[in-house]
C-alpha cells in the first residue's frame, strides 16, 4: 500500500496540465460495400471468407471454401465484424473455453450477415458492456520473426474461416 | 559496461553484408507501413491518438484508480511497484505461494527493462519466452535487438544451427516454415503446461478495468487461457481513458508497427476465467519522475509500435545491440538517458535529426525536439562523450563569429584541395576512417562568388 500511494503522490506533485478527452474521430459515413472491403482485407491477413445464401447451410460453405476432410475444424460464433481490417470480435461468454480461440487448428467463425461495422470506432461501442473476455480475431496466427518471411499458423490457427449467416 | 554508440555500432557494421541486409529489412517494415497508413483521416487519428495520450497523462492519477477499482471489481488483483525491484519480488511472491516454477512469458519489453528472467532463473524459476523472435533470442543468450522484431539481426542459417542444438531439427533445415513449426511444436508444449504466465499489456483501460494484449502469434492467449495464474507486468503510462480511446490506439499499433491493419490477435481481459487467478502490476521505475518533467514528459506517450525505429537511418544501419538498453532507436534514445544519463550519453548523439521518427510516430513524439534536448543536459552535467566538449567549444567560436567562420571556411577549402588525400583520409581521421569519403571543395564558398557578382552589398 506504501508503493500505491507514494507512486499516486508523484503523479499529482509532478503537476501535469489537465487536458480535455479529446473529441471522437468522425468517419466516413459510408456504409455500402463493407462485406466486400471485409472479405477483401481478411484474405490480406490470411483468412477466407464467404456469405451463405439463403437455405445454404454453413457445413456447405466451410466445404466448399476449405475443401473435404476437414476433422478438426472449430466453429465459434462472432458476434460482429470489422470491414477496415478483416477482424472478427469473439466474447468469451459465447464460448465454453477460452483458450479455444487459440487452441483450434482450423478456426470457423461464423458472423450474423448484418453485424458488420466499418472501422474500429463503431467496433469499439458493440464490446458487450461488463464484458470479461473478447478478442478481435483477423486472420490465422502468424509470424514473420524469421527474416521477414510470413509464416501461417505460429502458434494458433493455421487457417481462418469466416461465414457471414442470417 | 557500456562502450558508447559509435563503438558498439563499429562491431556491428564491420560485418558489412549483414549491416546491409539489416538495413533493407527494415526498409521493407518501413515501406509496409507506409502502405497501411494510405487513410484519408491518417492525420487526423495521429491528433487524436496525440490527444488522447496527453488527456491520459494529465488524469493519470484519477484514471489509474478507476482502472484500480473496476478490475479488482472483476476479481482481478491489483499490485503497485516503485521500481524494478518491487516489481520482481511481486512476481516472485505471487509465483511462490503457488509453487510455480515453470512460466510461459509472452513479449514484454518492461520485463526486459526490470531484468525479471535472470530475477527469476536465479530463484529456481523457469521462464520460457513463448513469442518466437523472443525465444529466439532467449536460447541465444541475448536481448531482443527491436521492440517488435526482436530477432530481426539473426539470419534463417544461423536459427537453424540454434534450433538443431536446443531442439534437435536437421542442422540444414533452414525454412522459416519449418523452423517456425518446430518453435511451434515445442512453445505449445509449455504454453499448455505452463505454471504460470506472464504477458505485458499494449494498453489498460480505466472505463473497463481491462487489459490489452495484441500479438499475431498466439502465444498471449495461448498462455494465459491455459495456466492457472496469469499476471500482467504493465507501466503506469499505458493507462487510456476509455474503450473509445483504445479503438483510436488499435487503428494505429499495428499499422505503425507491421504495416498491417490490425494484429492476428487483439485481446481485452477485464477478469480472471473460473478457477484462475488475474494479477496486474502497475510499475512506475522512473516514469512518474519522466512525468515530473515537462521537457521530456511527451515520451511516456509511446505505444511501442517501433516505427522510429524502422525508419532511423541510424538504426537501420547499426542495430539495436549498439544502443546498449532495453529500447533501442530514437526512442531508445530519448529514454535511456532519463534512466542513466552517464551511461547512456553517447545515445542523444546517435542521431542525424533528420525527423523522420517525428514523421512516422503515430502518437507525434517530437523525438528530434527530445534527443536535442538531451545532448543540451548531457553538456550541462558535464558529461559529453570524450573529445566533445573541446570540438564544440572551438565550433561554437568560429561559428558564433563571421570573421572566424569565413577564414576557417576559406583554410578548409585550401586544405582540401591541395592537401592529397591519402594524407588527409590516415587513421587519425575518424570520418574517413568509418569509410565515408571526403567532399571535393569548391574553389570559393557561396559568399565570396556572391561578393565576386556583386549581389550582395
Amino acid at each position: 500500500m506504501i508503493a500505491r500511494a507514494e507512486i499516486l503522490a508523484a503523479i499529482r506533485a509532478a503537476d501535469v496540465p489537465p487536458m480535455p478527452a479529446p473529441a471522437p474521430v468522425v468517419s466516413p459515413a459510408d456504409s455500402t460495400g463493407l462485406h466486400e472491403q471485409f472479405l477483401r482485407t481478411l484474405e490480406s491477413v490470411g483468412g477466407t471468407g464467404g456469405i451463405c445464401q439463403s437455405m445454404q447451410v454453413v457445413e456447405e460453405v466451410v466445404y466448399t471454401l476449405l475443401g473435404p476432410g476437414r476433422h478438426a475444424v472449430v466453429v465459434l460464433p462472432g458476434r460482429f465484424a470489422v470491414a477496415e481490417n478483416g477482424a472478427v470480435y469473439v466474447d468469451a461468454d459465447d464460448l465454453a473455453n477460452r483458450a479455444d480461440v487459440v487452441l483450434a487448428t482450423e478456426l470457423v467463425l461464423v458472423v450474423p450477415t448484418s453485424a458488420i461495422v466499418a472501422t474500429m470506432h463503431e467496433a469499439m461501442r458493440l464490446i458487450p458492456a461488463g464484458s470479461r473476455c473478447g478478442w478481435f480475431l483477423s486472420g490465422p496466427s502468424k509470424t514473420a520473426d524469421i527474416e521477414q518471411a510470413l509464416v501461417i499458423g505460429a502458434q494458433g490457427a493455421k487457417t481462418l474461416l469466416v461465414v457471414f449467416r442470417d | 559496461m557500456n562502450t558508447g554508440h559509435s563503438a558498439a555500432a563499429a562491431e556491428f557494421l564491420s560485418d558489412a553484408n549483414r549491416a546491409a541486409w539489416h538495413d533493407q529489412a527494415l526498409w521493407f517494415v518501413r515501406q509496409r507501413r507506409d502502405r497501411a497508413t494510405d487513410l484519408p483521416e491518417w492525420e487526423a487519428l495521429r491528433d487524436r491518438a496525440a490527444a488522447l495520450k496527453a488527456h491520459a497523462m494529465g488524469n493519470l492519477a484519477g484514471l489509474l484508480e478507476a482502472f484500480e477499482v473496476r478490475a479488482t471489481a472483476g476479481g482481478t488483483t491489483v499490485h503497485w511497484a516503485r521500481d524494478a525491484k518491487e516489481h520482481n519480488r511481486i512476481v516472485f511472491d505471487i509465483l511462490r505461494q503457488h509453487s510455480a516454477t515453470r512460466v510461459a512469458k509472452s513479449k514484454s519489453m518492461l520485463t526486459e527493462e526490470c531484468g525479471l528472467n535472470p530475477y527469476l532463473a536465479a530463484r529456481g524459476i523457469e521462464v520460457v519466452d513463448t513469442d518466437l523472435g523472443e525465444r529466439i533470442v532467449q536460447l541465444a543468450g541475448e536481448a531482443p535487438s527491436h521492440i517488435v522484431l526482436p530477432a530481426i539481426h539473426w539470419k534463417k542459417e544461423e536459427i537453424a544451427a540454434l534450433f538443431h542444438t536446443h531442439f534437435g531439427t536437421p542442422a540444414d533445415e533452414s525454412s522459416p516454415d519449418a523452423l517456425a513449426a518446430a518453435a511451434r511444436e515445442h512453445l505449445r508444449d509449455t504454453l499448455l503446461h505452463a505454471d504460470a504466465a506472464i504477458t505485458g499489456a499494449n494498453a489498460i483501460v480505466a472505463e473497463t478495468g481491462g487489459v490489452v494484449v495484441c500479438t499475431n502469434e498466439g502465444n498471449a492467449d495461448l498462455g494465459m487461457h491455459s495456466a492457472p495464474i496469469h499476471i500482467v507486468s504493465v507501466g503506469i503510462e499505458k493507462i487510456v481513458a476509455t474503450l473509445d480511446d483504445l479503438g483510436v490506439l488499435l487503428r494505429v499499433l499495428a499499422r505503425s508497427a507491421t504495416g498491417q491493419p490490425i494484429t492476428s490477435y487483439t485481446t481485452h481481459v477485464t477478469a480472471p476465467r473460473a478457477g484462475a487467478e488475474m494479477h496486474v502490476v502497475l510499475v512506475d521505475n522512473g516514469r512518474t519522475a519522466r512525468l515530473a518533467d515537462p521537457e521530456f514528459r511527451d515520451a511516456l506517450h509511446c505505444i511501442r509500435c517501433a516505427a522510429c525505429l524502422n525508419t532511423c537511418p541510424v538504426f537501420r544501419r547499426t542495430g539495436g545491440h549498439s544502443y546498449q538498453y532495453t529500447l533501442a532507436g530514437p526512442i531508445g534514445a530519448i529514454l535511456a538517458p532519463a534512466v542513466d544519463l552517464a551511461a547512456h550519453r553517447s545515445l542523444p548523439f546517435a542521431s542525424t535529426l533528420c525527423g523522420s521518427c517525428k514523421d512516422v510516430c503515430p502518437v507525434r513524439i517530437d523525438i528530434p525536439a527530445q534527443l536535442l534536448a538531451w545532448r543540451a543536459r548531457v553538456a550541462a552535467a558535464g558529461a559529453l562523450p570524450n573529445g566533445y566538449a573541446a570540438i564544440f567549444s572551438r565550433l561554437g567560436r568560429i561559428l558564433a563569429d563571421r570573421a572566424r567562420f569565413e577564414m576557417a571556411g576559406r583554410w578548409a577549402r585550401r586544405v582540401l584541395r591541395f592537401v592529397p588525400a591519402t594524407l588527409l583520409a590516415g587513421r587519425w581521421n575518424p570520418w574517413t576512417h568509418a569509410g565515408r569519403k571526403l567532399p571535393v571543395a569548391p574553389a570559393e564558398s557561396f559568399r565570396e562568388w556572391a561578393r565576386r557578382e556583386g549581389r550582395v552589398e
